[in-house]
C-alpha cells in the first residue's frame, strides 16, 4: 500500500471513529463524563485558584465533574499551541486569558494565533492594581508618580511575566502620566508579590486579588477597575485619580477548534450556571475576583472589541503587530 | 497546651487512616519516575472537597511527604530520580546499589527522610511566622548566588575531568534557556519547532539523562542489574549506626532543606543539591562522594523531606507557595474557605491549621514503617525480576514517566533523544550530572541575574545590588568556602605527604586491568562540535532583546572557551591512560546489536504512540524488548510467563493512568 493511500485509510478510519463518538455523545446526552480542564500555567496562580473554585461546585451545580491538569510552559503558549490538536469531543477545555493570548502571538511566532483559539466563555477578570509594602513612604498614587517624575527609571514595579496584563498596565501608566518607570518581570504573581513584600522593588503592578491574603502587609494605591471594588471600598480607581487606566486579566475557557457548536454552547451554559451559584460568587468576590459572564453568543463581539483595544495598546510595549 | 489538643484532633482514626493511605500512595507514586508529588496532589484535590478541611489537608500533605521520600527508591535502584528532589540521591545511592548495598541505601534514605521530614514540620509548627521572613529577605541577587552555590557542585560531579564537567554544565544552562523566556518574553533556541516552545521539561530530561543510559547498558550484557553483597539485606541496625555517626550532617542538611524549602521557587531538588555540596565540603572523605558514600545520600534525603515542612511556611503565612505541590494545596485551602495569613497561626483560632500540622508530623513519622516496607518490595522486585522483563519494564517506566507529565508524546520523544545523547556523551567521559545541574539551576540563575541587573540599573547601583547585600554576601562566603576549602585541604595533605590525588586516581581505575595508551579522540571531536554549537548559540542571541540575550550570550562564550581548552588539552598532551571507566567490567563483551535494536524499538514507540494509541503501542514495544533482552531461548513456559507479565504490567499502568489519575492518554487509531 502506498503511503498516500495508507494515510487516506487512516483518515477514513479517524472520521468514522469521530462520527461514532459524536453519535454516542448525542445519544447519551452531553456531558456524561468528567471534563478535562487544562490549566496552561503553574498551579497557585489566579487561573488555577478560580478553576479550583469552579471544580468544587461544578458537580453539584451543573452535574458535571471536572478534572484539572496542568500544562505549564512558555507563559501559556505551550498549552495554547497544542489546544487545537486535542480531541474536540467536548470533554477537553483549557484555561485562556486576556490580554496575554492576544499580545503574546502578536510579538513573535509562539505556535498559535490568537484567532485560532476557540473561546467559549470568559467568566471573570482581575483588575490590575499598584501595591507598596506597608512601610513604604508612598501613601498615595500621586506621591509615587511624583517620585517617578523626579527620578526617571528609578521606580521599579514587580509584575507577573513579560507582555502580560501587569506589564501592559505599567506601560500605559508611564504613557498616561508622562513618567518613566522600570518593569521587573517575575515568573508569576507569587514571586512578584514576594518582591513587593520583601521591598525588592519600590512597588508592584499586580492583580487586586493579591490584596486579600496580604491586607496587613501591603497598601493598594489604586486599582484599574471601572468602579471601586466592593471588597476594597477605600481604594480609589485610576480613573478617579485622573488616569484613564482600566484593565486587568480576563480569564475564560477555550476548546479545541474541532469541538461542535452544540458542545461549545453547552459548556458556556455550564460555566454560566457555576457563575450564578451564590457560594461560588461569594468565594470569588471575597478573593478579589470580578465576575463577568461573557457567554458563547457574545464572544465574537467581545473578542473583536478586546483585540482592537490591545492592538492599539501594543505599540506602548514596543510590539509591532505583524 | 493548644498543640496537644490538635494532636488528639489529628489522631482520630479517620485522620490516621488518611495519613497512612496518603503516605503509602505517595511513596509508590514518588518511586515511579515522572509521576511526581505535584501530579498526585493535583489529582486528589477534588476528593478532599468532601472531607473535613483538616482531613483533606492531611491527605494531601501525607501524599506529598511520602512522594518526596519515595523518589529515593528509583534513584538508588535504577539511577533515576523518582522526583526531581532526589537528583543528588543518584550520585551515591546508585553506586551503593551497584556494589551490593542497595538494601542499606534504601534503609538509610528512609531514615534520613523521616529525620528531615520531622525537622521541617517542627520548624513549621514552632517558627513559621518568624521563618517566613526568610522568604522575603531573598531577593533576585540572593537567588542568583544560590544558583551559583549549586553550580559549585560541578567539579564534584565531573567524574575526574573538570573541564568536561564545566562544558556539561554550560550545555545544561544553555538548554535551560530554550523556549519562551519569563523575563523579557524572547523566543529562544526553539529551532522553529513547537515542541521546544515550552522549554525542556526537567522531569523528562531527568528520566532521559539518567535512566535511558542504564537501560541501554542493561540490555547489552547478561549480567544482573544489581548485585547483592555478602552482608546484603536491609541492615537496619547498621543503618542506625551510620545515622548516629552522622548527626551533624543530618542536622545541617535538615536546616538547609528547611531554609531552601521556605524560598518560593527553589524547592526540593535545589535543597538536595546544596545539602549534598555542603555535606561533601564538611566531610573528612570528600573523595568518596559520588562513589557510594552514605553521607551524600543521607544529606540529600534529609534535606528534600525537610523542604516539605519548610515549603508550607511561606504558603501558610504569606500565601506564596514554596513549591508547585504547595501551590496546589494552597488552592485546596482557599476552596475550603481557609484564610491564609499569620492569623492562621493564632492559638485562639479554630485550630484547623494545628490539626493539619500535627497530621503532617504523623505522616513524617509514618514514612519510617511504610517506607521500609515498600522499599523492601521495590528492592526485591528490581533484584528479582528476570532481565527479559526488567529491561522492557524500565523502558516502559521512562516512557510512561515522561509522557505522564503533560500527557504529551513530545515529552517522551525529547526524553529519549536526550537519553541516547547522554549515553553517547557518557562514553566520551561526559557525566550527565553537570548537564542536569545546569538545567535545574539555569532558570533561577538567569531570572535572578536579569532581575538584579534591571533593579540595580534602575537604582544606579549595580555593584551594590550584586555584592552589597548581607544575605548575598553570606551566600557568596559559602561559595568561596566550598570552592576554596578542598584546595586548602589538598594543600595541607600534600604537605603531610598524603597522596589523596593518587588514591582517587587509583579508585577511578579500579576494575580496568589493561591500560593502553589512549588519546581522547572522541573528546576532541565533541569539543569541536560544542565549539560550533556555542558559536551558533551566540549568533542567535543577536536577534534577542538585551534582557533575553545577556545570559545565553555569556554562556555560549563560556562553552566555546571551555571546548577550545578541551581540544587543546587533549590534542597537545601525550597519549595517556584512559581516565574514566567507559564500560562496566562484566567479563563479557557487550552486544551492540541489542543496544541498537533497543533504541530503535524505543524510537518507534514514542513516534507511533500518538498515532496508534498508548496501550497498543506500549504492549507491542514491551513484548519486542522482552525478546531483545532475552539471552536464552525462551521455553514455552517462560514465553507464556513473559507474555502474561507484559500484559499485566502494561494494563496496570494503563488503568492507573487513565482511570485513577485521569490522564489523557494518546488514543490514536486504536487505544
Amino acid at each position: 500500500m502506498s503511503a498516500t493511500s495508507f494515510r487516506m485509510l487512516i483518515k477514513a478510519l479517524a472520521i468514522g471513529t469521530a462520527l461514532t463518538a459524536t453519535a454516542g455523545v448525542q445519544a447519551q446526552g452531553y456531558p456524561s463524563e468528567p471534563i478535562n480542564y487544562v490549566i496552561p500555567f503553574n498551579p497557585g496562580g489566579e487561573s488555577d485558584v478560580s478553576a479550583r473554585f469552579q471544580q468544587a461546585v461544578s458537580e453539584q451545580v451543573a452535574g458535571v465533574k471536572m478534572v484539572i491538569q496542568y500544562m505549564p510552559g512558555a507563559g501559556g503558549a505551550k498549552g495554547w499551541s497544542k489546544l487545537n490538536s486535542m480531541p474536540g469531543d467536548g470533554y477537553t477545555m483549557m484555561g485562556i486569558n486576556l490580554p496575554h493570548s492576544v499580545l503574546q502571538p502578536m510579538q513573535k511566532d509562539v505556535g498559535y494565533k490568537s484567532e485560532d483559539l476557540a473561546a467559549v466563555h470568559y467568566f471573570h477578570y482581575t483588575p490590575d492594581a499598584i501595591f507598596v509594602q506597608k512601610d513604604s513612604p508612598f501613601k498615595t498614587l500621586g506621591e509615587l508618580i511624583e517620585h517617578a517624575r523626579k527620578t526617571p527609571g528609578a521606580v521599579t514595579f514587580s509584575g507577573s511575566s513579560s507582555y502580560s496584563s501587569n506589564h501592559l498596565a505599567q506601560a500605559r501608566l508611564d504613557d498616561l502620566a508622562g513618567i518613566k518607570t522600570t518593569y521587573i518581570p517575575f515568573s508569576g504573581t507569587g514571586p512578584a508579590i514576594a518582591a513587593v513584600l520583601g521591598k525588592q522593588t519600590v512597588a508592584g503592578f499586580n492583580f487586586a486579588t493579591s490584596a486579600i491574603a496580604h491586607a496587613e502587609d501591603m497598601r493598594m494605591l489604586a486599582v484599574a477597575s471601572e468602579q471601586r471594588m466592593p471588597a476594597f471600598p477605600d481604594v480609589p480607581t485610576f480613573r478617579e485619580l485622573g488616569y484613564d487606566l482600566v484593565g486587568g486579566a480576563y480569564r475564560g475557557l477555550a476548546v479545541p477548534a474541532s469541538t461542535p457548536e452544540e458542545q461549545r454552547q453547552k459548556l458556556s451554559e455550564i460555566v454560566s450556571a457555576i457563575n450564578a451559584d451564590p457560594g461560588f460568587r461569594k468565594k470569588m468576590e471575597d478573593g478579589g475576583f470580578v465576575l463577568t459572564d461573557v457567554t458563547y453568543d457574545k464572544m465574537p463581539a467581545f473578542m473583536a472589541a478586546k483585540r482592537k483595544e490591545y492592538t492599539e495598546l501594543a505599540d506602548k510595549l514596543g510590539i509591532k503587530s505583524n | 497546651m493548644e498543640f496537644l489538643g490538635s494532636f488528639s484532633g489529628a489522631l482520630t482514626s479517620f485522620n490516621l487512616l488518611i495519613a497512612l493511605a496518603g503516605v503509602a500512595l505517595g511513596l509508590v507514586i514518588g518511586a515511579l519516575p515522572g509521576l511526581s508529588a505535584t501530579m498526585a496532589v493535583a489529582v486528589l484535590v477534588p476528593f478532599t472537597f468532601t472531607m473535613a478541611p483538616a482531613s483533606g489537608l492531611i491527605a494531601l500533605g501525607s501524599i506529598y511527604m511520602g512522594a518526596i521520600a519515595g523518589g529515593s527508591f528509583s534513584a538508588i535502584l535504577i539511577n533515576t530520580p523518582g522526583t526531581p528532589s532526589s537528583i543528588a540521591t543518584t550520585f551515591d545511592g546508585y553506586p551503593m546499589a551497584q556494589r551490593g548495598d542497595g538494601g542499606l541505601a534504601i534503609t538509610l534514605a528512609i531514615m534520613a527522610s523521616v529525620t528531615g521530614g520531622v525537622v521541617g514540620v517542627a520548624a513549621l509548627l514552632g517558627l513559621a511566622p518568624m521563618l517566613s521572613k526568610v522568604a522575603l529577605a531573598f531577593g533576585p541577587p540572593e537567588y542568583f548566588w544560590l544558583a551559583v552555590l549549586g553550580l559549585t557542585l560541578i567539579s564534584a560531579l565531573s567524574a575526574g575531568n573538570t573541564l568536561k564537567g564545566l562544558i556539561g554544565a554550560a550545555i545544561g544552562l544553555l538548554l535551560s534557556t530554550v523556549g519562551i523566556a519569563v523575563v523579557g518574553g524572547d523566543v529562544r533556541y526553539t529551532l522553529d519547532t513547537q515542541i521546544l516552545l515550552g522549554g525542556i521539561d526537567i522531569t523528562s530530561a531527568l528520566v532521559g539523562l539518567y535512566c535511558v543510559p542504564v537501560v541501554i547498558d542493561l540490555v547489552a550484557t547478561r549480567a544482573p542489574h544489581l548485585k547483592l553483597s555478602g552482608s546484603g539485606g536491609y541492615r537496619i541496625a547498621h543503618a542506625a549506626r551510620i545515622m548516629l555517626a552522622s548527626k551533624l550532617n543530618l542536622l545541617r542538611s535538615a536546616v538547609v532543606g528547611t531554609l531552601v524549602g521556605i524560598l518560593p521557587g527553589a524547592g526540593g531538588s535545589i535543597a538536595g543539591l546544596i545539602a549534598y555540596a555542603e555535606s561533601r565540603r564538611a566531610s573528612k572523605h570528600p573523595e568518596r562522594f559520588g562513589k557510594g558514600e552514605p553521607d551524600g545520600l543521607i544529606a540529600t534525603e534529609t534535606a528534600n523531606n525537610a523542604t516539605v515542612g519548610g515549603g508550607f511556611i511561606p504558603t501558610l503565612v504569606l500565601g506564596i507557595p514554596g513549591t508547585p505541590a504547595d501551590a496546589i494545596i494552597l488552592g485546596a485551602l482557599l476552596v475550603q474557605g481557609i484564610r491564609i495569613g499569620p492569623g492562621l497561626f493564632d492559638p485562639q483560632g479554630d485550630g484547623v491549621i494545628y490539626t493539619f500540622m500535627a497530621g503532617l508530623m504523623i505522616a513524617a513519622l509514618l514514612v519510617l514503617p511504610i517506607g521500609l516496607l515498600i522499599g523492601r518490595y521495590a528492592f526485591r522486585a528490581i533484584l528479582g525480576i528476570p532481565k527479559p522483563l526488567l529491561v522492557p519494564f524500565l523502558a516502559f517506566l521512562t516512557i510512561v514517566g515522561s509522557f505522564a507529565i503533560h500527557s504529551d508524546a513530545s515529552d517522551a520523544q525529547m526524553m529519549l533523544a536526550l537519553g541516547v545523547l547522554a549515553w553517547l556523551l557518557q562514553r566520551a567521559g561526559f557525566s550527565p550530572s553537570p548537564i542536569v545541574l545546569g538545567l535545574v539551576l539555569g532558570q533561577i540563575a538567569e531570572q535572578g541575574f536579569v532581575q538584579s541587573y534591571l533593579i540595580g540599573s534602575a537604582q544606579n547601583d549595580l555593584l551594590g545590588m550584586f555584592f552589597g547585600r548581607p544575605v548575598s554576601l553570606l551566600i557568596l562566603g559559602v561559595v568561596a568556602l566550598t570552592l576554596g576549602y578542598p584546595l586548602i585541604v589538598k594543600g595541607l595533605n600534600r604537605r603531610k605527604a598524603g597522596h589523596l590525588g593518587e588514591i582517587t586516581q587509583i579508585l577511578a581505575h579500579e576494575g580496568q586491568p589493561e591500560q593502553k595508551p589512549f588519546r581522547d579522540t572522541p573528546a576532541i571531536i565533541l569539543g569541536g562540535l560544542f565549539t560550533a554549537i556555542g558559536i551558533l548559540a551566540w549568533m542567535e542571541t543577536r536577534e534577542m532583546s538585551a534582557m533575553g540575550a545577556v545570559f545565553p550570550a555569556t554562556l555560549s562564550l563560556i562553552l566555546v572557551t571551555f571546548s577550545l581548552a578541551l581540544i587543546a588539552r587533549q590534542a597537545f598532551k601525550p597519549a595517556a591512560p584512559r581516565g574514566v571507566l567507559t564500560e562496566p567490567d562484566t567479563g563479557e563483551r557487550p552486544s551492540t546489536p541489542r543496544r541498537v535494536l533497543l533504541v530503535a524499538v524505543m524510537t518507534a514507540w514514542v513516534l507511533v504512540m500518538p498515532l496508534l494509541g498508548f496501550f497498543v503501542t506500549s504492549l507491542a514495544a514491551f513484548v519486542l524488548i522482552t525478546v531483545i533482552a532475552s539471552f536464552e531461548r525462551m521455553g514455552t513456559r517462560t514465553l507464556i510467563v513473559n507474555l502474561v507479565s507484559s500484559i499485566v504490567i502494561v494494563s496496570a499502568f494503563y488503568f492507573l493512568m487513565s482511570r485513577t489519575l485521569g490522564l489523557r492518554l494518546s488514543e490514536g487509531l486504536l487505544f
